[in-house]
């Protein structure tokens, strides 16, 4: 088993169902060749660096998981055929992962979620403070 | 005698940003901190310029690379564009 991680990219004009969809295919083939999986997560739409065959836009998708070599090349044969798919990356992120590594990795970003969770709710209970503050730092930055 | 002020010029603090703060990671998702190892143009910033340490650059370069074939950063052009 190896640990990969998958960035696909999907058409801005793309509909729920057709997202859902190949995240579902997805996901089945990494179960399929007994993988697991740590972390799917929808980046949402995002702007991209340069068009993309004629897209200036498009729907990121986030996969962590454990898999096997064979699992990768499906996957990537899958995103080859789908019209829907712009572009995907796939990295190695280690080697061997073992299941306590497994339970580990998923305990660890359980432990990131809760976290980013809490700081979001102190966030918004802080930023009607904040607000004025955080438009003047932004402002600064893009200057530079 | 003219040479002498260029030398002042070109002395700078140099350091490696990633040995100084060891919380810093180089990760190809973490654009914000690519950003800053790329000029305007796209390209990747030559270590005698910023000054990271052999290791690092090469990590970096990595990073920009595949940052670079998902979109995150251009290729070549102007990053806002």
């Amino acid at each position: 088993m190896r640990r990969y991680e998958t960035i696909f990219i999907l058409r801005p004009n793309a509909g729920e169902d057709e997202i859902n969809k190949v995240v579902e295919s997805t996901t089945q083939i990494i179960l399929n060749e007994d993988g697991t999986i740590l972390e799917m997560n929808k980046w949402g739409m995002k702007k991209l660096a340069y068009l993309i065959k004629k897209e200036s836009l498009g729907y990121y998708v986030y996969c962590d998981y454990a898999g096997t070599p064979a699992a990768v090349a499906e996957i990537e044969r899958k995103f080859r055929i789908d019209d829907n798919v712009l572009k995907y990356l796939t990295i190695k992120t280690a080697d061997s992962i073992t299941e306590e590594g497994i339970e580990k990795a998923l305990a660890a970003i359980s432990a990131k979620e809760t976290a980013k969770l809490d700081s979001e709710e102190t966030d918004s209970t802080y930023s009607d403070n904040d607000d004025i503050d955080d438009d003047d730092e932004n402002s600064i930055e893009e200057a530079e | 005698m003219a040479q002498r002020p260029q030398k002042k010029l070109f002395t700078r603090r140099k350091s490696c940003r990633f040995c100084g703060e060891k919380e810093l990671t180089i990760n190809y998702k973490d654009v914000k901190t690519l950003r800053s190892f790329v000029s305007e143009r796209g390209k990747i910033i030559p270590r005698r310029i910023v000054g990271t340490c052999a290791t690092h650059q090469r990590q970096l370069c990595e990073a920009i690379k595949q940052a670079r074939q998902i979109a995150f950063l251009p290729y070549s052009g102007s990053t806002q564009g």
